[in-house]
């Protein structure tokens, strides 16, 4: 599985194999505070928002910063669609699969046209945006609350991207895709429903 | 003291306005004519404090003034230089919308006054701080965070209107 083609078709194989592990529940509280934790108790969430930090960081300028740009913008209108119910199939899978291929696109130092990585990253925003949004607990301060969660999404990013400047080095890049490998398989297990 | 207080505080405290005037803050700075969007500003500012000071009915004020963080936001992350009208127009409709959505809490026509001095003043400080201080923010890495705190506004800005459709708060 040396091209990240193979490695994607293999994971595609796998998500038609098995269940979601749900494992983003939300916070299921109001205000900054609620906003702010609501991404962090998604572990899903958390490995895929490293790994869109850790890719930029790792494709280096301009991709370390159009792809924490592209992300929020796109992921805001995922999660209108959440919020107005509309439906999207496969919201938990399409999570689990966005940490599975940014994960394999860092472990294996994949680096696409910047178009194609902006593209992807944005496909995946989809997900995570409408699965935020068709969590958001009635009755919350919504401009507190979108801010908290849209925030903690950015510094997860900026804490991928912190991570991925060690790729300056070899060491350190050797511990970046150790890192995205990690993600990959992080995200592996979510999709078998262990998480 | 404490009508005025209040009313320098108002933008601050409310994170609508408060986002309006940091995404709005951070356009002006990366544009090069900076004073004319800003007078821009001050003159929707004052347009819309006399408007709600002549008890004009409740508006969607605070929509508009969101809809514009959104769009102001964008205009951040993409970063291109446009028309001065374009930043002059953003910055009154921004002006108008604040000054519209801050009625004064209090009951007496002369504390009602000083609230919306302190108002006007608070948000025209607010925004004054704002562009000037990302107009200090210069170096690569610095003008990069502006665009991402772009993103990130224009992204809240959109959910917090698509959370206020859904509840029928909106218009």
């Amino acid at each position: 599985m040396r091209r990240p083609a193979d490695a994607v078709a293999a994971l595609c194989l796998l998500a038609l194999a098995c269940g979601p592990a749900f494992a983003h529940t939300g916070s299921g509280s109001g205000g900054f505070v609620g906003g702010f934790a609501h991404p962090l108790f998604g572990p899903d969430h958390v490995v895929a928002m490293v790994a869109v930090g850790l890719w930029g960081a790792f494709l280096g300028p301009p991709a370390i910063f159009i792809l924490p740009v592209v992300f929020p913008l796109v992921m805001a209108v995922g999660g209108v669609l959440g919020i107005l119910g509309v439906p999207l199939p496969g919201v938990e899978i399409g999570i689990a699969i966005s940490a599975i291929v940014l994960g394999l696109m860092v472990a294996l130092a994949a680096r696409p046209p910047l178009w194609i990585a902006a593209a992807l990253v944005g496909a995946f925003a989809i997900f995570h945006g409408h699965a935020h949004g068709a969590e958001l607990p009635p009755g919350t301060d919504a401009v507190a609350f979108s801010v908290g969660f849209v925030v903690a999404t950015g510094l997860l990013h900026l804490t991928g991207i912190g991570f991925g400047l060690l790729a300056r080095w070899p060491a350190g890049r050797f511990a970046v895709r150790a890192a995205g490998g990690a993600i990959a398989l992080a995200g592996i297990a979510f999709l078998r429903g262990v998480g | 003291m404490t009508s005025f207080l209040g009313g320098l505080l108002h933008p601050l405290a409310l994170p609508a306005h408060a986002l309006a005037l940091l995404a709005l803050g951070l356009l002006i700075a990366q544009q090069r004519a900076q004073f004319v969007p800003f007078a821009a500003f001050i003159v929707g500012l004052a347009v819309g404090l006399a408007a709600i000071a002549l008890a004009i009915a409740a508006t969607s004020a605070v929509d508009v003034l969101l809809a514009g963080a959104a769009l102001n936001g964008l205009l951040v992350a993409l970063a291109r230089p446009f028309p001065m009208f374009v930043s002059a127009t953003l910055a009154a409709v921004a002006g108008i919308a604040l000054g519209l959505d801050s009625p004064p809490e209090v009951i007496s026509l002369s504390a009602a006054t000083v609230m919306l001095i302190g108002t006007g003043l608070g948000a025209a400080l607010a925004l004054a701080i704002v562009a000037t201080g990302a107009s200090c923010l210069t170096r690569d890495w610095q003008r990069i965070g502006v665009r991402i705190l772009g993103s990130w506004i224009a992204a809240s800005a959109i959910l917090v209107l698509a959370l206020r459709f859904a509840r029928g708060l909106m218009f």
